[in-house]
């Protein structure tokens, strides 16, 4: 018998607001552990919020974010972070002044030993040994991300929150950055991405939900969600 | 990832201290601070009137004493309002200029 697959991530009712403005109107997700789960829909529709919640840089109104099992709505960011909850937010958010091996290194503050963490990054993402010398603000708009990417990486995370991989990249290169993606998943880290271009993060995930107007209107196999997807985009709510 | 990093991930969350749900926190004590700074200064005033209108020095004593306290009372509230109000100025000028450098 096939075993119970983990629930690693859960979200529950999970609502959030800007002000008065409520954004996220009562999503429920469950991702199991391993797996690559994606999130879609237009601008706007409230999916970095929730993932900013999930990290715990964004307080929720009502609902509950559940990570293996416990309540962590009201977790530290910081706290999340160390446990493992990694995030790379939208805009890749490198330190465009320092130098590639200069913004790997800011992940060493816990006491990580700077050549590790080097090595580990160059191994998986080659091109950037190539760049190490060199402004992570004089990189390409991939290499940029794949910096983020190997930053985020080299803390060992256990859950990825990954905010628009693919914004203002080469296909070739959203192809590239997603391989990564799927190796980790085959790793056993537990991604939750979002996305508004749909065509590669689907070749990866296995469930993907759509997102309309701040909750979730389907979720499925990515075969599936296609179809719903459209109409999502062309403003209707399926 | 090997499943003894999932257990010690499991084993972390299941130890991770939660705070308090309180988002107005901050607001708060900005608030309490400018209060606290507002009414040192009244007890202050208050206190020079008292000892401006009496002959008896132990009464005009007290009154310093009075007067004192609200000094106290004064640089608090402004320690407390300057903290709180300075926090939420520096964290969006942080975000804001890390959000300008990586647009560039």
């Amino acid at each position: 018998m096939r075993p119970v697959p983990e629930v690693l991530l859960e979200l529950a009712g999970l609502r959030a607001a800007y002000d008065r403005i409520e954004v996220l109107h009562g999503v429920d997700l469950t991702v199991e552990a391993g797996s690559v789960v994606a999130v879609l829909g237009p601008n706007g529709a409230g999916k970095s919020t929730m993932l900013d919640v999930v990290a715990g840089l964004h307080p929720a109104s009502a609902g509950e974010v559940r990570i293996a099992g416990r309540d962590v709505t009201t977790a530290d960011p910081a706290d999340l972070a160390r446990s493992g909850v990694c995030s790379i937010p939208e805009g890749r958010g490198v330190f465009p002044n320092l130098t590639v091996r200069e913004n790997l290194w800011m992940v060493t503050y816990a006491g990580v030993d700077r050549a590790d963490v080097e090595a580990r990054a160059y191994a998986r993402f080659p091109r950037l040994a190539q760049r190490r010398d060199q402004p992570a603000g004089t990189l390409s708009g991939g290499e940029q991300q794949m910096l983020a990417m190997a930053r985020a990486l080299t803390s060992d995370p256990a859950l990825l929150l990954l905010d628009e991989l693919s914004m203002g990249l080469a296909p070739l290169i959203v192809e590239e950055l997603y391989e990564v993606v799927g190796a980790l998943a085959a790793d056993g880290v537990t991604v939750l991405c979002v996305e508004q271009f749909a065509a590669t993060v689907l070749g990866v995930a296995d469930l993907a939900a759509v997102m309309v107007q701040g909750r979730i209107t389907t979720v499925g196999r990515p075969s599936a969600i296609e179809a719903d997807l459209a109409a999502a985009y062309l403003g209707g709510v399926p | 990832m090997t499943d003894t990093r999932l257990e010690q991930f499991r084993a972390e969350i299941a130890e991770l201290r939660l705070k308090e749900s309180n988002p107005d926190r901050e607001a708060t004590l900005v608030r309490v601070g400018a209060a606290l700074l507002v009414a040192g200064i009244a007890v202050g005033v208050v206190a020079a009137f008292v000892s401006h209108g009496t002959t008896d020095a132990l009464q005009q004593r007290d009154a310093i004493v009075i007067a004192l306290i609200g000094v106290s009372v004064s640089i608090t509230g402004a320690a407390v309002f300057l903290r709180y109000s300075l926090t939420r100025f520096l964290r969006f000028w942080l975000a804001r200029l890390l959000f300008e450098q990586s647009g560039r």
